[in-house]
């Protein structure tokens, strides 16, 4: 292993930055073929029906459709999914959720479609909606898939130790339920994507802003009824996904796929701001119940967790966003005694899936806001709680995971986080002075739904007390890569030319998280090269092997492991050919530095590295390589919850300092500092901007977005509704990184990309608590949750603004 | 989407009261787009039917901004970014100021305009109640007349005003204080940028020894559009300044807002918050002694 690096851990800027910045990059809607058409949707106003009959015949002679396309024309498999087939390419049984899509018209006039898509007439028999996830299993409950028997999308059981006893070991249990919302992940650039036929042997190219290039190919090619290589999946430059592009664009990619192939034309589908919010998966809402029982020291004896989730209309990603909660759910602390249950449920609600967190922030907020209860009920501050509770080498996880063979720096990342903000000192501080609750906002709590509420001269409150200070920590650790979920491995194909330059590609995608410029460097740095001579490759299921999904923040550990190999490969090729050339021993070792391989033990022996490479084409090297990192078994029993979860954990603390206006609701995050062992840091630069992205993207989570719906009807379907932070929201950021040694990943390096999002709510929620003086249960924390302690919302789903 | 439109830049007021006295109903004044171009892609009953938009950005004179003998006269369509960099208007009439700076986001300013704001005539219009505590008084044209009303007059009901299809509003003039006024303004959004107000509050207060000689409150937001609270202005004109005082204006306001407005969905949030953040206004005018 190397002790010094000479570009991993710098600060590089990353290489679609400049692009990206002046407006050259090319996304998929900047992508157009001179015979295109467009597709439009149809879809049927209402959130759960029985289709009886679809009637196009008032539009279909119409000269501007040039065809429609309905689940008649799928010649393969109409129902996609990537874990349970449960969705529809085009629905033509049922509608269970406003978002769905019943045909598309394609021509060449895309505004004149989506009028005439008004114009379809239907025939429909409505059924009553299930919105509420809590009556999804009763009884008597409409079955939103009525061939799954059930609305049970997955339940997840755990059973460790004896829970009986465990609550009976204790001398104090907290009992208390949390709810989390639906939120959108709100990438800047909707779904787009554009279908080419290759007319020779019926293929298609698809060319989009997906996630998962491999997986849309796979739902492609099974709706087309193709083999794998006859669809071929190229990524544009993608504008945000958080792991919102995969089913909707796996859907959208199989539409424009048909389509195209049907009128032998390329066919683009460009979404709205609107649509996109109305058809695409979300994060799903949790409604968590914790019950937990603990010493008068402190020490936790048992939790009973129950957790049921709203999946919405379809599986998509809910058995596993629920399984990451069910092995998480306790939070980073030594149980000796846990019984989780997880389910997850159909409702006629937006659909959820994967989003930034995956199943972690939802039980994150919840467990450790209890554990600030915990510390409230027994005098100690919130790190002395954690301090008596949390994870160490060697401990056992709730799913009986040992956890070794790595830095379990659960406590560093903590004692740093307080030390770096004298937390225990401030929290005191804060909590003093907070002690009283302002009797108006007694009476605003207290006051009625439906009912108003006029304040007397006497509630009102002199400015300076209006202002509360507080400060909060939350404390995670989380599962590396897919873990349980699959099959885990990737690959990344290098090939050095003559010159010394050199092409590289991993079969993971660029998502907009810097991992073009991390596998530069990595491959850098094996080589010794610079950055620049490394051309980083479009993504195209063509060139390089499947590799799974780009997701769980996988891409540095796993992709990264690949590139490593692969440079590796060509560097002992290449050492191996100079042995010879140099007529050096076998076991003479070379460096490859500053675009120079020298022999330590001869330093008269140098070669430039493009010189090398020009040596060794010629005498018939191979200096193309795949390196392919697959990631080590894990084991899992799925009827108790038992087992090594992941191979292996990262750890996080973040403090979150706020004011709060008790006059408004408004609540203003002065600063957070974020502690996190990601493993090695490969890019500086990166991955503070992970951490900028991910806490301000996780405060938005916290205090402001909120996704609600009417019948299953969306009401926020823009921007203008949707409030992700601005600039102006959120204070300081202050990232700080704790490395460890691990033996999985390029040098160590593993994941950073979502454990910088999962905390910041619970953070702030604490810092709340602690200014306030009051335990806030539902997020988003906005301004009608701090005043009044419940959620406002109008009755319909009209926009003033739209009268 | 956006309808098939005609689109005209007329150059001068002259050619802009032709092309509105030609095609009436069917043509729609516009300045920064703001409202009527997400009003078109949110399908708004309001920009229905609308087959040709007239464009103000090529007449100059719509976007000076100068001192008259007794006020300032501000083109109808000066853009708020304009407005915030205006120095007249920063010393003589700071609210306006604060309330320009306080529309959306950079971009946004840059493109929409003074008049646009009060035309469109939004509850949550943001320059409005600083507008309104400066008596602002405009000036409409058409082929025919010109006619000046005040801006309270002006508006009748949300996204409804006085202005017929055959006129222009050309300027907003406001005509300048006496000294000594204190004042301020206040909106709360969801956010810090880029944010819709839930609430906007203008006040203006002259004290003469203590005694409240002139004072002027207006809202945004909470209100079904922009209002001056006049019973209220004058409940408190002649009283002596007091914490006393402050808490009963407060305490009144609420009551005249829930008058003005009914129960709506938001009431429960909105009526305790916005006597809460008009007391602290009244405090904080008293003790910084913000000038106007």
């Amino acid at each position: 292993m190397k002790k010094t690096f000479n570009l991993v851990g710098k600060p590089v800027i990353r290489q679609d930055g400049y692009s990206k910045v002046t407006g050259k990059a090319r996304f998929a809607d900047d992508i157009n073929y001179p015979d295109q058409l467009f597709g439009v949707m149809v879809r049927l106003p209402i959130a759960h029906a029985r289709i009886k009959k679809i009637d196009f015949s008032e539009i279909e002679n119409h000269p501007s459709v040039i065809t429609i396309c309905t689940a008649g024309d799928i010649s393969g498999s109409n129902i996609s999914g990537i874990i349970k087939q449960d969705q529809p390419v085009f629905c033509d049984q049922k509608i269970v959720t406003p978002g769905d899509v019943v045909a598309m018209l394609v021509g060449e006039d895309e505004e004149l479609l989506r009028q005439l898509a008004g114009k379809v007439k239907y025939e429909i028999e409505p059924l009553p909606a299930l919105t509420d996830p809590r009556k999804a299993l009763d009884s008597d409950a409409v079955l939103i898939h009525p061939e799954s028997k059930s609305n049970l999308i997955v339940h997840y059981p755990l059973r460790k130790g004896d829970i009986e006893r465990g609550f009976s070991q204790s001398d104090h249990i907290v009992e208390q339920t949390y709810t989390t919302q639906l939120i959108e992940h709100g990438y800047i650039e909707p779904e787009t994507v554009i279908a080419i036929p290759l007319a020779a042997d019926r293929s298609v190219k698809i060319i989009g802003s997906i996630q998962n290039p491999f997986t849309a190919r796979r739902i492609v090619a099974q709706a087309l009824d193709l083999p794998l290589t006859r669809v071929r999946v190229e990524q544009a430059e993608l504008g945000g996904s958080f792991g919102g592009k995969d089913d909707t664009m796996d859907i959208l990619s199989a539409r424009a796929a048909v389509a195209a192939l049907k009128t032998g034309r390329p066919v683009k589908i460009r979404y709205r701001r609107e649509e996109s919010v109305l058809e695409s998966y979300k994060r799903h809402p949790y409604i968590l119940h914790y019950k937990v029982g603990f010493s008068r020291e402190g020490k936790i004896k048992a939790m009973k967790i129950d957790i049921l989730a709203d999946g919405g209309a379809y599986a998509s990603m809910s058995p596993f966003v629920t399984w990451r909660s069910v092995a998480q759910a306790t939070g980073p602390y030594e149980v000796e005694n846990v019984c989780t249950d997880v389910r997850a449920v159909y409702t006629n609600n937006p659909y959820t899936g994967a989003m930034r967190g995956f199943g972690s922030p939802q039980p994150i907020f919840a467990q450790e806001s209890i554990m600030d209860e915990i510390a409230n009920q027994l005098g100690k501050t919130p790190d002395e709680i954690r301090w008596i509770n949390c994870l160490h080498s060697g401990s056992i996880t709730a799913t009986g995971q040992k956890l070794e063979k790595h830095d379990v720096n659960l406590i560093k990342v903590l004692d740093t986080a307080v030390q770096k903000t004298n937390f225990s000192r401030q929290w005191q501080a804060c909590k003093d002075k907070n002690k009283s609750i302002l009797p108006f906002i007694q009476k605003t709590h207290a006051s009625q739904a439906d009912k108003s509420l006029l304040l007397e001269s006497e509630d009102l409150v002199a400015p300076d007390l209006l202002l509360r200070k507080g400060i909060g920590l939350a404390l995670s650790y989380r599962g590396c890569s897919l873990g349980a979920e699959g099959i885990d491995a990737a690959a990344a194909y290098l090939s050095v030319q003559p010159d010394g330059s050199l092409y590289l590609v991993s079969g993971l995608a660029e998502n907009g998280q810097g991992m073009r410029t991390t596998f530069s460097i990595i491959a850098a740095e094996t080589l010794g090269l610079s950055v620049e001579d490394i051309h980083y490759l479009e993504l195209d299921t063509g060139i390089v092997p499947d590799s799974g999904p780009t997701v769980a923040s996988r891409s540095t550990l796993m992709g990264g492991g690949a590139v490593k190999i692969a440079a590796e490969i060509v560097r002992d090729r290449l050492q191996k050919f100079l042995c010879d050339f140099w007529k050096l021993n076998k076991q003479d070792v070379l460096c490859f530095e500053k675009n120079k391989v020298f022999s330590e033990s001869d330093p008269q022996k140098t070669l430039r590295f493009s010189e090398v490479c020009q040596l060794a084409y010629r005498k018939g090297v191979c200096l193309a390589a795949i390196g392919w990192y697959p990631g080590p078994k894990v084991d899992w029993d799925e009827s108790v919850g038992q087992g090594a979860a992941y191979f292996t954990y990262v750890y996080g603390c973040q403090v979150a300092e706020v004011t709060v206006n008790l006059g408004t609701g408004e609540v203003y995050v002065d600063r957070v500092v974020a502690v996190h062992d990601p493993g090695k840091v490969i890019n500086l630069l990166g991955a503070q901007g992970q951490v900028y992205g991910g806490v301000t993207q996780g405060a938005g989570y916290g205090l402001w977005e909120e996704i609600s719906s009417a019948d299953g009807f969306i009401r926020e379907l823009n921007f203008d509704q949707i409030f992700i932070p601005t600039s102006k929201d959120v204070g300081e950021i202050v990232p700080v990184f704790v490395e460890g040694d691990d033996q999985h990943g390029p040098w160590g390096a593993k994941s950073l990309g979502e454990p910088t999002l999962e905390l910041t709510a619970a953070a702030i929620a604490n810092a709340v608590r602690n200014a306030v003086g009051v335990r806030f249960f539902n997020l988003p924390l906005n301004l009608e949750e701090i005043v009044l302690k419940r959620k406002l919302k109008p009755g319909g789903l009209k926009r003033g603004s739209a009268v | 989407m956006i309808p098939k439109i005609e689109y005209f830049s007329p150059v001068n007021l002259t050619e802009l009261l032709k092309l509105l006295d030609r095609h009436q109903q069917a043509a729609k004044i516009i300045a920064g787009g703001t409202d009527i171009i997400a009003g078109f892609h949110q399908g708004s009953a309001r920009f229905k039917g609308i087959k040709y938009l007239i464009d103000l950005n090529w007449i100059d004179e719509l976007k000076k901004v100068e001192l008259s003998s007794d006020g300032i006269v501000i083109g109808s369509a000066a853009s708020f970014s304009e407005i915030l960099k205006n120095e007249l208007i920063n010393h003589h009439f700071p609210l306006l100021s604060t309330a320009a700076s306080r529309v959306g986001s950079v971009q946004i300013r840059n493109r929409a305009t003074i008049g646009g704001n009060f035309v469109n005539n939004a509850p949550c219009a943001d320059s409005v109640p600083a507008l309104l505590v400066y008596d602002a008084e405009i000036r409409i044209r058409s082929v025919e007349a010109e006619r000046a009303v005040s801006l309270a007059d002006f508006l009748l009901k949300p996204y409804q005003t006085q202005l017929r299809s055959d006129e222009v509003v050309t300027q907003i003039r406001l005509p300048f204080l006496s000294e000594n006024y204190l004042g301020d303004f206040y909106k709360l959004g969801r956010r810090r940028g880029v944010a819709i107000s839930r609430i906007t509050l203008a006040v203006l207060m002259k004290l003469v020894e203590s005694k409240i000689d002139d004072i002027r409150i207006a809202s945004g937001a909470v209100t079904p559009i922009g209002k001056r609270f006049v019973s209220l202005e004058q409940f408190a004109r002649g009283k002596t300044v007091s914490d006393h005082l402050y808490r009963e204006l407060a305490r009144m306001l609420g009551n005249e807002i829930l008058d003005a407005t009914g129960l709506r969905w938001s009431s429960a949030y909105k009526l305790p918050v916005v006597q809460q953040t008009f007391y602290q206004q009244l405090q904080h005018i008293y003790q910084t002694g913000n000038l106007r």
